[in-house]
């Protein structure tokens, strides 16, 4: 009944055709334009983000040897270098950028359900870039506070940007939120209620599945970051005590009085652990659609594939304290929260396994996307290792506020998905712009970028073990830091100098193949889900023809026994011999 | 084709109505009454979880949704039951720290406010 | 089948197994709103967690809300007096907005409008009998969002933020309310259906329910 209904209604939706340059690529209300504006803004502002993390390196492999970071603009660089990565690049980027991409080509949708809603959401996106930015412009310079922001001393005098960085930062964050809201309820609602004939839940790509459930936890994560940033805003501007206790700064007693710190780090990581799944679970789908394509097999465990991300996206929510075990918190939330932790890590190892499980004795090609997605799989198991030393209070009281630390979230949730982001850029490229990025740029910038990781990243167990701590401008003279210490450091700094310089590399392969790139044709990857069988390349406003076209099977058949193609794209009928084997689904 | 939404008799909307306004009374009278401990929160709490149920159920339509959307809306809200009753535990846990270790008073009185 | 043999939790399976929508016959809008509304849900009830952890976390004494929101009438101080006024006025304007949808379901635009701007005016008194609270709250108890005289401070900063919002929550719904009741009178939904009223309407009840637990968290409390 009203299920049949809503297919004309999604095949006669109203498209505002662009009528001028300012229509077409600014103020477009298209989801593909959408999401190379999200994603070209995300990679600016990311590149932003690179150059600080080189600044610091310089600073930390040659101390003192550079007049122009001093101890405020160091703090400034890693709050900035932190959170600009991990809502301003990742978030946005596999959210906005992908989501907005893959869910109506993947779903078989014109568009998403209210395109105008996801066009504001674009622009609100880039007014938070732009007034994060705009605290490099205002006395003080943007905010040192870590990019974990925790009061009291984000809000008190000591920390660079206290006067203005602080409160753009926490503003930009909200207008982020309302950004993100806008975009997420139309990746949701269109993933619900607007797919094309055939396209079930369980027929869905992983890519829709991860960014779906990503979506789903920022629309419910993002409020308790939304809050504490309207609480610290007012406890900084109008002297609220909602996060300060009573403080002496500097000699002076503060106005403040009986609020609690804790309660800004349990909302802030209500948010936080979530965040982390925001940006995994769209990488863990979309590797598992690589890998399946690029090794010509079906994804081993599809439906544990999606229960898997199901159950992670769930589990999130009761995991966040274990960033907490060191923060004096309640004694007995240290077994609860390490108890769940270690069970989170059960939905997570399955995909591990299953995607080791579909390259077994699969016919791998070693395409650019698909090194990238074996190079993920191996630093995502890198990085989760060490996640369950770090989840165990025991052994996380030592190895807490240590380098270690600083190498198992950049391994596990920084490098992972950035390799994911890259594969993915090499892998829908052709659909986005009917060329093929150049091969050799693409395999000098994929080792050159997965060997740095590790030359970068590895050494800094051994840091964390033995007890250099994170967050410190300059080392100076503690028993701790010894000639292994200093000779590391400057290795990293050289390692990730080279690494950030070699991107240029891939931003050239962008801009090169894009005039002078191999005519990709519509499916160049032999790839069976909806976005490659669009009737045009790259696909025009509306996707697809008069009609929606219709699903029939799963993305995944590859290398099916008895037919002529190792791929059968979804909009392929079966056929009388499938009917005959039985193989319905 | 647009009349697929929830189309129900007006008497229902009257007697929501009513009882929402006998289950506010009764809520105030707790207050006015002034019912302590235990009895107070067990009827705030009661009147509250009336009053809310009866403005999703009947107001929101929600009664006379399908299960699919009753689920999708009502389940993600556990999130919140597990935050709220660990933030308690905390709470608690940073009272008693106030009061161990910095000399808090364990039973405060308020000042009354001031007349005029 | 799964509704004859009265298997709900069957149902439940196959709508989500089905294909174009899980939400059978829910327009766009209505699932999007309901989904915002879940979102909107949490943010409310971090603010009200955060109310809940100052609360239990100070060790200076809490104002009684119950004397503090008193209101003098004939003579004797009523407690709570004009937060339940606002309570029953909230409840009115649910009531009207329950009808607008009905109204606009049987296709009577203008009696549905009407009672649309009739909600919107009754949002419009909650803001205002709000805006007397505030006044009252800061000139004559001296309560500031950084401070007060009887107690705790953290009792003016919940106060003023979740009211606040609240009061921000209503007051954009009195612009919605307006805005959709203007294009439901001239009959701009003919064509499309009076999905907009029903829609409008779960964010007009959400803020009356979002009220619902304000007044027993903070003013019963």
């Amino acid at each position: 009944m009203a299920v049949e209904a809503q297919i004309p209604y999604q095949e006669a939706m109203e498209l505002h055709d662009p009528h001028s340059w300012i229509t077409k690529y600014w103020f477009s209300q298209d989801h593909k334009v959408i999401a190379i504006q999200y994603g070209i803004t995300a990679i600016g502002v990311g590149l932003v983000a690179l150059v600080l993390s080189g600044m610091m390196r310089l600073q930390l492999g040659f101390p003192d040897q550079f007049d122009f970071i001093d101890p405020e603009a160091y703090y400034q660089f890693i709050t900035m270098h932190g959170m600009i990565m991990v809502i301003y690049l990742l978030t946005a980027l596999l959210l906005g950028g992908f989501g907005n991409l893959l869910v109506p080509l993947m779903c078989g949708a014109r568009d998403m359900v209210f395109p105008y809603v996801n066009m504001i959401s674009y622009h609100v996106y880039f007014l938070s870039v732009i007034i994060l930015l705009a605290s490099y412009f205002v006395p003080g310079g943007p905010t040192g506070a870590g990019w974990t922001l925790y009061p009291p001393q984000a809000i008190l005098t000591g920390t660079p940007g206290v006067d203005w960085g602080i409160l753009l930062m926490l503003g930009s964050l909200a207008v982020f939120i309302v950004a993100f809201t806008m975009g997420g309820l139309n990746y949701v609602t269109t993933i619900l209620q607007a797919r094309t004939r055939g396209m079930t839940l369980m027929r869905m790509p992983l890519s829709v599945w991860g960014i779906f459930m990503a979506t789903v936890l920022g629309l419910l994560a993002f409020p308790a970051l939304f809050v504490s940033a309207i609480m610290m805003i007012l406890d900084k501007t109008i002297g609220t005590s909602f996060f300060m206790p009573a403080v002496v700064s500097i000699g002076d007693s503060l106005d403040y009085s009986g609020g609690s710190p804790l309660l800004f780090q349990h909302l802030f990581w209500f948010f936080g652990h979530p965040e982390v799944y925001i940006v995994a679970l769209p990488a863990f789908g979309i590797v598992s659609d690589l890998i399946s394509t690029h090794a010509r097999k079906n994804i081993f465990g599809y439906r544990m594939m999606v229960w898997a991300i199901v159950a992670i996206g769930v589990l999130s929510f009761v995991v966040w304290a274990h960033h907490m075990y060191v923060s004096g918190m309640h004694p007995w939330f240290g077994f609860f929260f390490a108890t769940t932790t270690l069970i989170i890590a059960v939905p997570t190892a399955i995909k591990v396994y299953n995607w080791t499980l579909t390259l077994w004795r699969a016919n791998i090609h070693l395409t650019v996307p698909m090194l990238f997605a074996i190079a993920f799989v191996i630093t995502f198991v890198m990085g989760g290792i060490t996640g369950l030393f770090l989840g165990n209070v025991i052994v996380d009281v030592p190895l807490s506020d240590t380098y270690f630390v600083v190498a198992h979230f950049h391994m596990v949730m920084g490098v992972s998905p950035i390799l994911v982001i890259f594969g993915a850029i090499y892998h829908w490229y052709p659909k986005m712009t009917g060329k093929m990025l150049n091969d050799t740029l693409g395999h000098i910038h994929f080792w050159v970028t997965f060997l740095g990781t590790y030359i970068i990243y590895y050494p800094m167990h051994y840091l964390g073990f033995v007890g250099v701590p994170r967050r410190y401008f300059a080392n100076g003279e503690m028993a701790i830091i010894d000639e292994s210490v200093i000779m590391l450091n400057q290795t990293i700094t050289i390692a990730a100098l080279i690494v950030g310089v070699f991107q240029i590399v891939f931003i050239w392969n962008l801009i090169y193949s894009y005039f002078k790139g191999r005519d990709a044709g519509p499916n160049p990857w032999k790839a069976t889900s909806l976005e490659w069988q669009t009737p045009e390349t790259p696909p025009r406003h509306g996707n697809w023809a008069e009609k929606l076209p219709t699903v029939y099977r799963w993305a995944y058949d590859y290398s099916v026994p008895g037919m002529k193609d190792d791929f059968i794209p979804q909009t392929e009928p079966r056929t009388a011999e499938e009917t005959a084997a039985g193989r319905t689904e | 084709m647009a009349d697929t939404g929830q189309q129900h008799p007006i008497s229902v909307y009257f007697w929501i109505w009513a009882l929402l306004f006998v289950f506010s009374a009764a809520s105030y009278m707790v207050d006015y009454l002034a019912f302590q401990g235990y009895t107070r929160w067990t009827l705030i709490i009661i009147f509250m979880m009336l009053k809310a149920g009866f403005i999703v159920a009947i107001f929101m339509h929600m009664r006379w949704e399908r299960v699919a959307l009753i689920t999708a809306i009502m389940v993600p809200p556990g999130a919140l039951l597990v935050l709220v009753g660990l933030m308690a535990m905390e709470s608690d846990y940073t009272w008693l720290t106030r009061v161990v270790y910095l000399g808090a008073d364990p039973a405060p009185v308020p000042l009354p406010p001031p007349s005029h | 089948m799964a509704e004859a043999t009265g298997l709900r939790n069957l149902q439940l399976v196959n709508d989500w197994a089905d294909d174009v929508a899980v939400f059978r016959a829910v327009p766009w809008g209505k699932a999007m709103m309901w989904i915002f509304l879940l979102s909107d849900t949490f943010i409310f009830t971090c603010f009200l967690t955060s109310y809940m952890t100052v609360r239990m976390t100070t060790a200076e004494p809490w104002p009684n809300p119950s004397e503090v929101f008193a209101l003098e009438a004939f003579g004797v101080p009523v407690p709570l007096l004009l937060i339940a006024i606002m309570t029953f006025i909230l409840i009115t304007s649910s009531g009207t907005m329950a009808m607008a949808v009905n109204m606009g379901y049987r296709r009577k635009r203008v009696p549905a409008a009407l009672l649309m701007l009739v909600t919107a005016v009754f949002g419009a008194m909650f803001v205002g009998m709000q805006m007397f609270e505030w006044t009252k709250l800061i000139v004559d108890e001296g309560v500031r969002p950084w401070g007060n005289p009887m107690g705790a401070a953290q009792f003016g900063a919940s106060f003023f933020m979740i009211t606040g919002f609240h009061g921000l929550h209503v007051s954009a719904g009195v612009v919605y309310l307006i805005i959709v009741a203007v294009r439901v009178w001239r009959g701009r939904y003919e064509e499309k259906g009076y999905d907009i009223i029903e829609i409008t309407g779960l964010y007009w009840h959400f803020v009356d329910l979002v009220w619902v637990f304000i007044f027993a968290f903070f003013y019963l409390w």
